[in-house]
């Protein structure tokens, strides 16, 4: 329980009043000061009686948008919370997302009105699974406060937890080969590559790795076989943060909400991963790689250095790449089929032409090359980037298009909600 | 027209009582309360803005009443009900009829703290009682909010 500044005080002077009235044996005093402790008693006794009435007409129930989902993907939390409030009560209900998982977006919190009846409130957000199993939720957080008093009260009951999320492992997949190596389609689909679990054996073919060979069993049967693996091989997530140009200004709150998220995911991964990788950029600028650092101290102290808005030395421009102005030859080439305004035609060829021209003229940037080699250096399945989305975002796109196409899943959490959906690639 | 404040009637009749009293009892040191009646007078209309008036009026108030306790101790208990009364009021805790339980039960239980003080002799004895007391509550409290945590965290 947590006593308000105004109640520490007057538990202070409660005291005073009983020291000096023992100290001068004065009855005056003690009686002044033993009212004060009664009014104190029974306001907390008060406080009590409202709080476990609030918490027992907490309820909630959670849904999923799907279960079991796969490590790293987002899932979509709906939960009905419902409860009552209480005059003069300030009550806000918290919905604690599982262990291992990351908010990604929406809000876990809502206030009830300070009114005696029941009341119904829905929170929806999104969350990520950062790890595979089963995972159920942490419960619910009810915060009572009043005047004099403030408490927290976690529901951790069965029914509170429900339901169990079952995350599943994300592996690391095999190349689709070619039909020749093997001679038969099914060759095509994905299999798992490497893990921690054997699950088959299969037939040595050439171009297999030889450290997949099970030797045990080969010298059995003499013939060669390969180990298929289920389960993960689980590599840190490459966190890559994105700093404002130091040159124009930058929304400081979202700042620091971005520092403490990235020291607190770098925390996190040293501790599940034992190492971890953070790419510091600055829009198209590469400022400094963080290589497989295994000292947390070091780390952080690596980034105290380096998260503050730097200076910007190449622009984009909010250039389109090259993805992008080919979606928009196409466009302007359906355009020009559907409409049979002249006017609006001749706009169409106008744009294409110029799509084009840029298209013909355009050089793949410098920073996709320095990015490329950035990322040979390291080894990573996922990365997890943070921008304050603030200014210029076509950077963004361009180094998410170039992880995706390295088959890197890529989470973009941009600060601003709005440009989120904007850069989105 | 806004309606009247709650805590301006306990006001006034603490006014009203504290200068009786003084009167009646012909307490050499009346002059003292009257002073510290008018703090509690000019502490209540200078707060009116302030978010930690409760507090203020309390440190205001408590020299009131151990002024009036030492004239007489039920002088004391009119002075410390009344000054619940202006707390409470001015805290927004007596906006219903059902808000006036609480403040009847701190009465109730302030005229148990005279008539316990009224019996003893000494200051150590009653201070026992009341602190034993207060004990023996906060114990059972502590052993009620174990229970019911238990309860609700599934433990």
């Amino acid at each position: 329980m947590l006593l308000r500044r105004c109640t520490r005080g007057l538990c202070l002077i409660s005291f005073i009043l009983l020291s000096c009235a023992l100290i001068l044996d004065d009855m005056a005093i003690l009686f002044a000061g033993g009212t004060l402790v009664a009014a104190l008693l029974g306001q907390y006794l008060l406080f009590d009686k409202g709080l476990r009435e609030i918490v027992a007409s907490v309820d909630i129930e959670r849904s999923l948008s799907r279960n079991p989902v796969r490590k790293g993907t987002p899932l979509q939390v709906t939960a009905i919370v419902t409860g009552r409030g209480s005059s003069r009560m300030q009550v806000q209900i918290a919905d604690l997302i599982p262990p291992h998982t990351i908010l990604v977006d929406g809000v876990t919190t809502v206030t009830i009105n300070p009114d005696p009846s029941s009341q119904v409130r829905q929170l929806s957000y999104q969350i990520v699974p950062d790890i595979h199993g089963t995972q159920p939720f942490s419960g619910v957080s009810v915060t009572v406060g009043n005047l004099f008093f403030e408490d927290t009260v976690q529901l951790t009951r069965e029914r509170d937890r429900e339901p169990v999320l079952s995350v599943q492992p994300s592996g690391f997949f095999e190349p689709p080969v070619s039909e020749l190596s093997e001679g038969n389609l099914d060759s095509r689909k994905l299999s798992v590559w490497r893990g921690t679990d054997i699950h088959s054996l299969r037939e040595y073919s050439p171009g297999d790795d030889i450290r997949h060979v099970d030797w045990k069993i080969s010298a059995k049967y003499g013939k060669l076989f390969v180990k298929r693996y289920t389960g993960e091989m689980s590599s840190p997530p490459l966190i890559i943060l994105d700093l404002p140009w130091s040159s124009v200004p930058w929304p400081a709150k979202e700042f620091d909400r971005m520092i403490s998220d990235v020291t607190g995911m770098v925390k996190h991964t040293l501790q599940t991963y034992q190492y971890v990788s953070v790419l510091l950029i600055s829009g198209p600028n590469i400022l400094h790689l963080i290589r497989e650092e295994k000292n947390l101290s070091r780390c952080i102290s690596e980034l105290r250095e380096w998260m503050h808005p730097a200076e910007r030395q190449d622009h984009f421009y909010h250039m389109k790449d090259r993805s992008d102005l080919r979606s928009s030859v196409r466009e302007c080439e359906n355009g020009l089929q559907q409409t049979p305004d002249p006017g609006m035609q001749a706009f169409y060829e106008a744009m294409r032409d110029r799509y084009l021209t840029v298209l013909q003229y355009q050089r793949v940037p410098a920073f996709s090359g320095q990015v490329a080699r950035t990322l040979s250096q390291v080894t990573i399945t996922e990365a997890y980037l943070f921008s304050l989305g603030c200014g210029d975002t076509s950077h963004i796109r361009q180094l998410a298009r170039l992880l995706q196409s390295q088959n890197i899943r890529v989470h973009i959490r941009i600060m601003d909600a709005a440009v989120a959906r904007e850069a989105r690639p | 027209m806004t309606p009247p404040q709650p805590e301006y009637p306990f006001f006034i009749a603490l006014a009203i009582g504290v200068t009786g009293i003084s009167v009646l009892l012909g307490s050499p040191a009346w002059y003292l309360n009257i002073a510290l009646l008018l703090l509690v007078c000019g502490i209540l209309v200078i707060t009116r803005t302030l978010h930690e008036r409760g507090f203020y009026l309390v440190c205001a108030g408590e020299p009131l009443v151990v002024a009036c306790g030492i004239m007489n101790l039920w002088a004391g208990l009119f002075s410390a009900c009344m000054l619940a009364g202006i707390v409470y009021g001015a805290l927004g805790l007596l906006e219903s009829q059902k808000d006036l339980i609480p403040f009847a039960l701190f009465c109730g239980g302030s005229f148990i703290i005279a008539l316990l003080i009224q019996v003893s002799n000494h200051v150590p004895l009653a201070l026992l009682v009341i602190g034993g007391l207060t004990a023996v509550i906060l114990a059972i409290q502590s052993v009620r909010t174990y229970q019911f945590r238990k309860q609700y965290t599934g433990a």
